[in-house]
Formats: structure tokens, C-alpha cells, sequence
């Protein structure tokens, strides 16, 4: 940000040849694009702007598209205890991903790094222990000795259960594995979930039991597809480079990009004024817009016949045996009640010509998308064109679309998929977007038969971990990576109950002697309360600040060599290149440090001495699912290397899994259900296709290499799709509550994602350049709206409800009915809370009129607060778009006149013309 | 500030150099310039060759300042081409007249900006994208960065590693416009006044 008040510098230092370059991706969006670090000692010469004199080998001034930056892309760090520059530029040296490109988020990320003389300072460095209600600095020793012996004692004396673990899925691969091999493997604790989510549960049912993997397709696919439809998300927002080197260049070469949310952002203005569509979605009805456009495409004949007679699994095929049995499967328990599987294509295509609600006049008054752009997205999705071949659309989804109705949402989109065969090639697919890198490693069996909550009939439900610790029956909760509260639905009351179990509860450690602070700690959770111990990089409010009783210091991207996968699979190394701060240590270290300690490390397990030991350890975990790296392992191994030294040669390229090692040549996979790559083995000249190296099929299981199902098919007993049902009365029954009622002022209110800053602002509230645009939570609100409040541009406003509902306990279902809102209610289940945040308005055209929009996730102002905490019916996901809430100014805030901060202006600008 | 109204005797050529120059920096451009970015220090010898000769740690502006035009020739929402700080790679810049109150503006309304044309993302070019409705930059042709041309030249929605660079702009009683110095770091160099 140039303002008076902070001047970027106005030049900056350049690499000399002899510094050190090293690869890496960045640690933020789904795409993790390349980037390319230059250190070099503040001590020595810097460079000079002579290709000769550079590391970069280009002259300055540079041509666009190349080795430019200004001083947000530089830093100084220290390496081995020595202060030195570094400079972290997206690589232009990638053939993938993102070919030099980069957003503005990964493209600061050289203010991410510990600097004490920056905003970075205040990193977590040692241990912390509250004491006397404040976080005193301990050492390691001390710190681990007291988390292990609470633990323990909690399991011991109340079960596994009241053990809970609330981690991320995505911090680096052998982070995850560690903390998920502790909570399934030796603790054996149902009460686990995610990030994302209140309980363990799969974000996209509707794609899992259609059969689709959520990332099985090739960046590639978006650029080839000749109509892309995207619902629940603006990938320019969040997965920029998806879209500046994928998706533009499609629009460019005259392809079709669909959108459906309610939200126009760049992307979505440069679709619309490109050919594309704007489908304006009122929260929650997505499903009835896809059961239309299915109708209109029944109804002419457009539908791709050949495709599903050779891919649809008929009711037989559907059914036949899974897994562990039909009693504990997740497809089964859901076809018990007979709302998903047709008996037959046929009667399936009778039942959607039989609902209402998909007849186009009803979609359209519903979901207010115009009836004309609907049908428009119907043709131009599957309408044969005129030489008769059919028309290449994928499709792909993000949070708008699956956590406004989780299952039914997810289970029309994929039919929809089926129906215009999407989904098995290229240019063809079917998935998600994604939000975070695929950085999950499982580290043992979920054990979802030890969760107590019981779907009617004979099903077990894996625990919602939310409800059952505001039940108090979570005694210590591992928080690892995550802000858990503002993350979930219902922040503010699960907030009070956090109060209530933690800091209300009369034993509070007032000593500094080791065994007076575990003797505090047990009594706090034998007299009904909560002990909380916390991993971070930096003490979040509230978990860490407020709630913790210690705090684990941790060392992150930079500061130990990690494995991850992008949205492609795309596996990469992320490379050490400076020194992490104080005492902070990595996730997997301290997991292992506690497991020790708990007594988990009988069989040296634990006994890891690096990152490269971990992720050895797991490889061969990974084999069946889509990040399968373990035979990259295996290469490493027969050429003398360690399996992360093995990834460091394959640098900011990587390789995608799953992974493959046949006569010495080390392989990955383009895309999963690649359906035609039978038909092109020994032909293909691209190096990401598996074909390329493989005429034969049988030799890619030779030796420990495993073909999974999921590489030409696809994931169901047969290989086959299933095309479910999609029910409206599942969804119906919350959406007609809570849809704004008629003269309360109420509107919907949407949350999401904003170009500019990443998650919960962790590494932005520390970049002066993006606090000056965001400095404080905003909230999007159409013209007519605000001007019947009266509310414009800048103005401070309030958003509130008194009628949000939180579901109070872990049930028993008896009835199928039971797990229903309506049911719910009825039974007493459901609190009506109160909820409020403050925000600065930003009135613009570019959402939808009778829908608000804000920051999903800004602890200063949490939109959780107001979103439904009803679990999905099918599901038990938390549907985090479900909110309604009134606005009114409360103010005007500084930003309405002071330049500095905040622009006001819409963000679907596409050029000189826009109106 | 009372460097301007002290008579020193010129004791080097680059003190001769720099006067008359006017490189010794306005009231206003040291207040804005005190971040020692757009600045440097230089020593001088105050009354030199007297009893009371002392030497004196002083700011100058890095930047030369250029006559752009006067306001009266501006129309409001038409952008007028200029070079700046030099005729070099990457010197173009646009000055417009608003019409609104703008972040760093001068004129009574202070509503005349000047930004440079080069996307602070990855080079492309803004030149033409001038929408006068928002008082807006973008999208830029290559990855769609949209600048608020009221707000310091601040992305609106966008990649740009930093806001757009922008003119730091006088004027003088005539209503001629000068450039003065730079906010931010120009597209494509690594230092501002080399070319």
C-alpha cells in the first residue's frame, strides 16, 4: 500500500549469482503454485542489474511476465543463526501449475517468514503454561510432561471419548499422519474432526457415493473444457492461478464458463462479459436450478445416452456388497430409507419429472435465477452441437454449493455430471475446486464404530465433536492448526459453553510446581470441565488466548522440509530455508514427543528423527488414495536416497500420484477416471499422462506398484456411477424456517472467501499491504437493500438475529424423521440463540439483491455467529451458508473518508464501458 | 524547515548542482518524504568560509521534478499521457482530472492523480482502461487487477504485489502541475530512477 502513511521502499535489493535457489510451493490455496526462493548472507555483495551480475540471469528492466518484484516479495531471515535477504518469487522456471503466475496471496508470502522486526514478531517461541490466568513461558520438558499426564489420566479415567482432537487436514502430510495416528491409532477416539467441520465427515456426499473423487481432474481439463460450469465459487477469488492460467485462456479460445453463486467478482464479471452466464443463486436452492436444468435436458433429448448406458450402474450393481458389510457402509445406511437409489434409470427419470419443484417456473421463483438463463445453461451445458457431436462441459464445486445443502446439493450436481457425461475425460470431469492443499495423511482406521451417535435404524454416524463437547462431555481437547469457534457454526454459543467449561470452572493453576498444576488440571475435569492444550504459530484468539492451558510453539512452512498435494495431486517437496523461531517445533515432533510420554512408543514408532522419517514411515498408507507417493519411495531407495531428498530432485514440478515405478522410470497420474487412457496407452506424448510410459496395462502393477480402481474407473463396487435421487424435502424444511420472512428486514447472509487475504487473516493481519485494503471485517449488500436502510458505503453496520438455531445435544435417533430440522425441533433439540457482528458496509451490485456477504471466517467479527448449527440431515455437516440477518447502521466508520484504507468500489469492473 | 531561508555560500559542485536543480525539497514534499524513501541525505556547509561555517546532515529530494501540465488544460475524465522520472523503459504514466477528492490529489479539489500504466502484478498494461464512473485502472488484460485510482491507487480486486505506483504530485499558484517523486516501485526495475 503506497500511501503517506506507509511507503513501500522504492528499490530493492537484487540475488547475486552464488545465492542459494530453492523450490517450494506456496502454503495457502488448493493451486500451490511454484515458487522459487532466493537467499543470500545481508553480510555479502548483492547483485546487479546485468544478467551477468543476477540470479535471475535477466536484465532490469525486466519484460512483463518476468523476474520483477517489489519489497513485499523480499525479507530477511535467519539461516544457520545468520541474518540473510531472501526473496520468494513465483517460478518462472515451472512448466506446471502456475508458470511464473501467482495471486496476491502466495505472492506476498515473503512476508510470512519470521522477522522480529516486522509484524511477524509476535510468532509463537516457547511452551506456554497459564498460570495465574497468564501464558508463562516453560520449557519443553515441563510443558509435554503436564499435556501427557492430563491426557492420559482423562482416558483412563472417562474413556477415549473424552479425548478430543480438533485439527487441521492440510498442514503438510507428516504433520497429519502423526496427530491421526495418535487419535485413531493409539487412542482410539471417534471424537475427531477437521478444520472444516464438526465431525469427521466427507464434504461432498453426493460425489463419494456417485463414485467421483473430488480432485480428479487435471488443471488441464478446466482450459479444454467447452463449457465449465462452476458452482460455489469464483476460483479467480481464492484459487486465482485456476483461473488466470486455466480457465482464462479457455474463455479466450471461445469456451463457456457457467457460474452459479450469488456473488459476482472479477471472474465472474469476466465470464458474463465473455459469453459465459451468471446463475445469481439464492442460498440453498442450487438444487432446484440443477433438477430444472436436468429436466430441460431430459425433455430434448440432450442427455449423453451412450455415455451412462456404458457407465451407469443399474439397482443391482448399485447395491452389491461394500466394504465392511451393508449394516455400516455409508451408501447402504442412506438407501435403507429409500430416499436415493432408483430402482432403475428409468424410474429414476420418472421421479424427476415427477417433482414440482424442478418444473422451470418454480426453479426460477425459488432460487430467483431468471428462467432464460437456466434453460441457456441446460443447452449450453449438454446441447449437441451442429455436426451432432456432443459439447465437452465439466463440472466443478466449491463451499457455496456444499455447505448450503450438503447432501442434496452434492447429490444434483452429480447427476447432473452423469447426465451430460461428465467425469472420466479429458476436458470432461467432474469435482471440487478445493479450498486448502490435500495435506491429509491418514494414520490409522477412523473408528467411527466406537461414536455413540446412532442414525435410525442401525447406522453409527461418525461424532459431531461441536455438540458433544457443548454437552460437556470432551474432558481435554488437542487443538492443532485450527481457530475451532469462529471456524464453526454457532460460534458465540459454543463460545459460552467454552467459557462456562474452561475458565468459569473453579480450578485454575496457581503454581508454578509441576505436580500442583496436573493435580489442578484433573480436578478441572473431574468437576465436569475442559483442559485445552493448543499447537500453533501464533496464539489465536480465542482458543489460544483465552482458552488454552498450554500452548505448543510451531514451526511451519519454511522451517522444515514438508511433502503436500495441490488440487491436481500434484506432490511436491516444500523446502526448508530458514531458521524456525526460538524453541518452535513441527507438529510431528511434538506428537510424538506426548505419544512417548503417554506410553504409545512400545514399538519405537515414534522414534522419528526428521521429517523424512515420517513421511518414510507412512508412504506405504498412501497407496490406495489419490496422493499414493509410495513408490516414489521406492525409486528413492533403489537410486541410494532418502524419499525427501528423491522429491527435491523432482522440485517445484513434483510429481502427480498416484505414482508409478516401472523399468526405473518414475511416474505420476494426470487424472483419476480417465476412462480413455485404456485407449491411449504407448500413444501419448504428454509426460504427465500415464499413458506415455505404459503400452501395456499389466506392467503398471508390476513389482509394489498398485493400480486402484479410481485410475480408469471409478469409485464404486462395479467401477461404475451411481446416479442417486435428489430430495428437496431433505433441505426444505431448515430452508423454509430460516429463508427471511416477509417485512422483518431479515436477508440471507452468504460468507465466504475474499481475493485478498487467506483464511482467518493468520499471515495477513501482519501485511500492512493487505490491512490498509481489509482492515476490518466488510460486508457486501446490494444497492436497493442498503438504500432502504439507509446505509452506504463505509458506514459501520450491525448484523444480527435472534433466531439462529443451535442444536443442544448428541442424540439417538429413533425415527428417520428424528435427524430432520423439522424433527429437531419438535423434539425439543434446538436453541433459538441470539447472535451479532459488526461489519463495514460495501454496497455494490455485484451480489445478489436480498443476500448479504461477508468473511467467513474474521475473529474479530464472526459470521459463524449467525450461521445455522443444524447438522445436514444425511450428512451432519454443518450448512455454513444457512444464515439470515437483519442490518442496520450503527455508525460511519474512518475508512468512509480517509483514503488510505478500503476501497469501496465493485469488484466486477471488467473495463473503461462497465456501467 | 529554515534550510530555504538560509544564504549559504556554495562550497561544492554537487551543493551547485543540487540548488539549482530545486532538488532541495517544498515543505510538503519533506513531510511526505520523511519515511527517507523518496529522500536521501546529503551534508552541506552552512555559511561556509565564517566564523559560524557548520556542516549540516540535510534531505533532498531523489526524484527531479517535471513540469506536466496545467491544470485548466485538463478535462475532467480524460487522462493525458506523460513520462516520468525519466524518458525510460516503463516511464509511462497518465495524469486525469477525478472530479472527485482523491488520495494524494492536488488542485483545489484535489482531484487530480497520476499513477503509472504498468500493472504492479506481472507488467501488462493499463493504458486505455480509464473508467470514469469508478475512477478505476483494469482489468488488466492479463490477470484482471482493478485499481482505485481515489485510494492511492489501491487494488480494487486483483494480484498486484503492490498498490500502483503514483505520481506524487505539485501545485504551484499558476495551476502548473509538477511530478515530484514516486510512491511504490515501478513495473520492471528495481530501482525507481534507474532506467
Amino acid at each position: 500500500m503506497a500511501t503517506p502513511y506507509y511507503r513501500p521502499a522504492d528499490k530493492v535489493p537484487l540475488p547475486p549469482k552464488s545465492a542459494t535457489v530453492k523450490t517450494t510451493a506456496c502454503d495457502y490455496c488448493i493451486v500451490a503454485c511454484a515458487y522459487k526462493i532466493f537467499r543470500w548472507p545481508v553480510d555479502g555483495p548483492n547483485g546487479g542489474p546485468k544478467a551477468s551480475q543476477n540470479a535471475f540471469n535477466v536484465d532490469f528492466p525486466v519484460e512483463s511476465l518476468s523476474w520483477w518484484y517489489p519489497d513485499n516479495q523480499y525479507n530477511q531471515v535467519m539461516h544457520n543463526g545468520k541474518l540473510h535477504h531472501v526473496v520468494i518469487l513465483p517460478d518462472r522456471d515451472t512448466k506446471y501449475v502456475n508458470k511464473g503466475d501467482s495471486s496476491i496471496r502466495g505472492g506476498c508470502i515473503a512476508q510470512k517468514v519470521y522477522n522480529p522486526r516486522t509484524p511477524t514478531a509476535d510468532r509463537l517461541k516457547t511452551p506456554l503454561i497459564r498460570i495465574m490466568g497468564t501464558l508463562l513461558p516453560v520449557d519443553w520438558n515441563t510443558a509435554l510432561e503436564v499435556a501427557a499426564e492430563v491426557g492420559k489420566y482423562a482416558i483412563d479415567r472417562y474413556g477415549p471419548l473424552a479425548y478430543g482432537f480438533k485439527a487441521n487436514s492440510y498442514q503438510y502430510m507428516e504433520n497429519t499422519y502423526a496427530f491421526r495416528k495418535l487419535a485413531w491409532r493409539n487412542i482410539v477416539t471417534p471424537n475427531y474432526s477437521d478444520h472444516d467441520n464438526p465431525g469427521h465427515y466427507p464434504s461432498t456426499p453426493g460425489f463419494r457415493d456417485a463414485g467421483f473423487d473430488n480432485f480428479g481432474f487435471a488443471y488441464d481439463d478446466l482450459r479444454d473444457a467447452e463449457t465449465l460450469l462452476i458452482a460455489g465459487t469464483d476460483p479467480y477469488e481464492t484459487k486465482t492461478i485456476a483461473f488466470t492460467q486455466y480457465i482464462k485462456p479457455g474463455i479466450e479460445d471461445g469456451h463457456k464458463v457457467i457460474y452459479m453463486l450469488p456473488r459476482r467478482s472479477a471472474g465472474v464479471a469476466y465470464a458474463e462479459a465473455n459469453g459465459g452466464l451468471w446463475l445469481d443463486v439464492t442460498p440453498g436452492t442450487d438444487s432446484l436450478v440443477l433438477g430444472a436444468m436436468m429436466r430441460i435436458i431430459y425433455e430434448k433429448g440432450w442427455e449423453d445416452t451412450a455415455w451412462m448406458k456404458k457407465w451407469l450402474n443399474n439397482n443391482w450393481e448399485t447395491s452389491s456388497g461394500f466394504g465392511q458389510g451393508t449394516r455400516n457402509t455409508n451408501w447402504q445406511w442412506r438407501t435403507t430409507w429409500g430416499k436415493f437409489q432408483p430402482k432403475s434409470f428409468k424410474e429414476w427419470k420418472k421421479w424427476l419429472f415427477a417433482q414440482k419443484e424442478y418444473e422451470l417456473a418454480t426453479a426460477a421463483e425459488m432460487s430467483g435465477v431468471a428462467a432464460e438463463k437456466i434453460a441457456k445453461a441446460a443447452e449450453m451445458l449438454a446441447k449437441p452441437k451442429a455436426d451432432g457431436s456432443r459439447v465437452k462441459s465439466t463440472i466443478v464445486v466449491e463451499k457455496g454449493l456444499y455447505w448450503s445443502a450438503n447432501t442434496v446439493n452434492t447429490n444434483a450436481i452429480a447427476a447432473l455430471g452423469i447426465t451430460v457425461g461428465a467425469g472420466g475425460r479429458p476436458g470432461q470431469m467432474v469435482g471440487r475446486m478445493g479450498g486448502h492443499q490435500r495435506g491429509g495423511q491418514g494414520g490409522g482406521r477412523f473408528p467411527t464404530n466406537k461414536s455413540p451417535q446412532k442414525v435410525p435404524g442401525r447406522r453409527r454416524l461418525k461424532l459431531n465433536v461441536d455438540v458433544w463437547t457443548r454437552s460437556g462431555h470432551t474432558r481435554f481437547a488437542h487443538v492443532i492448526g485450527t481457530t475451532w469457534l469462529t471456524s464453526m457454526s454457532g460460534t458465540q454459543s459454543l463460545q459460552r459453553r467454552f467459557d462456562e467449561l474452561i475458565i468459569s470452572n473453579p480450578n485454575q493453576v496457581s503454581s508454578f510446581d509441576k505436580k500442583e498444576i496436573i493435580k489442578t488440571l484433573k480436578a478441572r475435569m473431574d468437576s465436569g470441565g475442559m483442559v485445552v492444550i493448543n499447537q500453533d504459530i501464533y496464539l489465536r484468539d480465542p482458543i489460544g488466548s483465552r482458552y488454552a492451558d498450554i500452548v505448543f510453539p510451531v514451526a511451519t512452512w519454511g522451517e522444515e522440509d514438508f511433502l503436500r498435494a495441490n488440487g491436481e495431486r500434484r506432490l511436491r517437496l516444500y523446502s526448508k530455508f530458514y531458521d524456525a523461531p526460538g524453541d518452535a517445533k513441527p507438529d510431528w515432533w511434538i506428537i510424538a514427543e506426548l505419544a512417548k510420554r503417554m506410553g504409545y512408543n512400545a514399538s519405537g514408532d515414534y522414534d522419528w528423527k526428521n521429517s523424512n522419517d515420517v513421511a518414510e514411515a507412512m508412504s506405504r498408507s498412501s497407496r490406495k488414495g489419490r496422493k499414493a507417493y509410495h513408490m516414489v519411495k521406492v525409486a528413492a531407495h533403489a537410486e541410494g536416497k532418502t524419499l525427501h531428498e528423491k522429491f527435491r530432485e523432482l522440485g517445484s514440478d513434483g510429481i502427480q500420484g498416484p505414482t508409478f515405478y516401472v523399468d526405473g522410470k518414475l511416474f505420476g497420474s494426470k487424472r483419476l477416471h480417465d476412462t480413455e487412457l485404456m485407449s491411449r496407452l504407448g500413444k501419448s506424448d504428454d509426460p504427465q499422462d500415464i499413458a506415455h510410459y505404459v503400452d501395456n496395462i499389466d506392467v503398471l502393477s508390476s513389482g509394489a506398484n498398485i493400480v486402484s480402481k479410481k485410475t480408469t474407473h471409478f469409485n464404486s463396487q462395479t467401477g461404475k456411477q451411481n446416479l442417486q435421487k435428489f430430495r428437496w424435502s431433505l433441505h426444505s424444511d431448515l430452508w423454509n424456517w430460516l429463508k427471511p420472512r416477509d417485512g422483518s428486514g431479515e436477508l440471507w447472509m452468504s460468507n465466504g472467501r475474499t481475493n485478498e487475504v487467506w483464511q482467518s487473516k493468520f499471515d495477513d493481519f501482519r501485511r500492512p499491504y493487505i490491512m490498509q485494503k481489509w482492515p476490518e471485517n466488510w460486508c457486501e449488500i446490494h444497492p436497493d437493500d442498503a438504500k432502504k436502510r439507509g446505509i452506504e458505503s463505509g458506514d459501520r453496520v450491525v448484523l444480527y438475529s435472534d433466531r439462529v438455531p443451535v442444536v443442544k445435544e448428541t442424540i439417538l435417533g429413533v425415527k428417520g424423521s428424528d435427524y430432520q430440522f423439522a424433527g429437531l425441533m419438535k423434539n425439543g433439540h434446538i436453541e433459538l440463540t441470539k447472535g451479532a457482528i459488526t461489519a463495514i458496509a460495501v454496497v455494490t451490485p455485484d451480489i445478489k439483491k436480498g443476500v448479504l456477504f461477508t468473511d467467513f471466517n474474521d475473529h474479530r467479527s464472526q459470521a459463524n455467529a449467525l450461521t445455522a448449527a443444524v447438522p445436514d440431515s444425511i450428512s451432519g455437516n454443518w450448512n455454513y451458508k444457512m444464515a439470515i440477518a437483519k442490518v442496520r447502521k450503527i455508525g460511519v466508520s474512518p475508512y468512509k473518508k480517509d483514503m488510505r484504507a478500503m476501497s469501496f468500489t465493485r469488484r466486477g469492473i471488467v473495463d473503461a464501458d462497465t456501467a | 524547515m529554515s534550510l530555504s531561508k538560509t544564504k549559504s555560500k556554495i562550497s561544492t559542485k554537487k551543493e551547485a548542482s543540487c540548488i539549482s536543480n530545486k532538488c532541495l525539497i517544498s515543505r510538503r514534499g519533506f513531510l511526505l518524504g520523511s519515511g527517507a524513501v523518496a529522500v536521501s541525505t546529503m551534508a552541506v556547509t552552512l555559511l561556509p568560509g565564517t566564523a559560524k561555517a557548520a556542516k549540516a546532515e540535510v534531505q533532498v529530494a531523489r526524484y527531479p521534478s517535471k513540469k506536466i501540465g496545467n491544470i485548466k488544460q485538463l478535462k475532467q475524465d480524460i487522462p493525458v499521457a506523460f513520462n516520468y522520472p525519466d524518458e525510460g523503459r516503463y516511464s509511462d504514466m497518465m495524469l486525469v482530472r477525478t472530479g472527485t477528492r482523491c488520495g494524494g490529489g492536488v488542485g483545489p479539489k484535489q482531484d487530480v492523480v497520476a499513477f503509472s500504466t504498468f500493472c504492479t502484478h506481472q507488467g501488462g498494461p493499463l493504458d486505455g482502461s480509464y473508467n470514469k464512473k469508478y475512477k478505476s485502472l483494469g482489468q488488466c488484460p492479463f490477470h484482471l487487477s482493478t485499481y482505485d485510482l481515489t485510494r492511492y491507487g489501491m487494488l480494487i480486486s486483483g494480484q498486484a504485489y503492490e498498490s500502483l505506483p503514483q505520481v506524487v504530485l505539485e501545485m504551484d499558484k499558476k495551476g502548473d502541475i509538477y511530478a515530484v517523486g514516486m510512491m511504490g516501485l515501478i513495473f520492471g526495475r528495481y530501482d525507481n530512477l534507474e532506467a
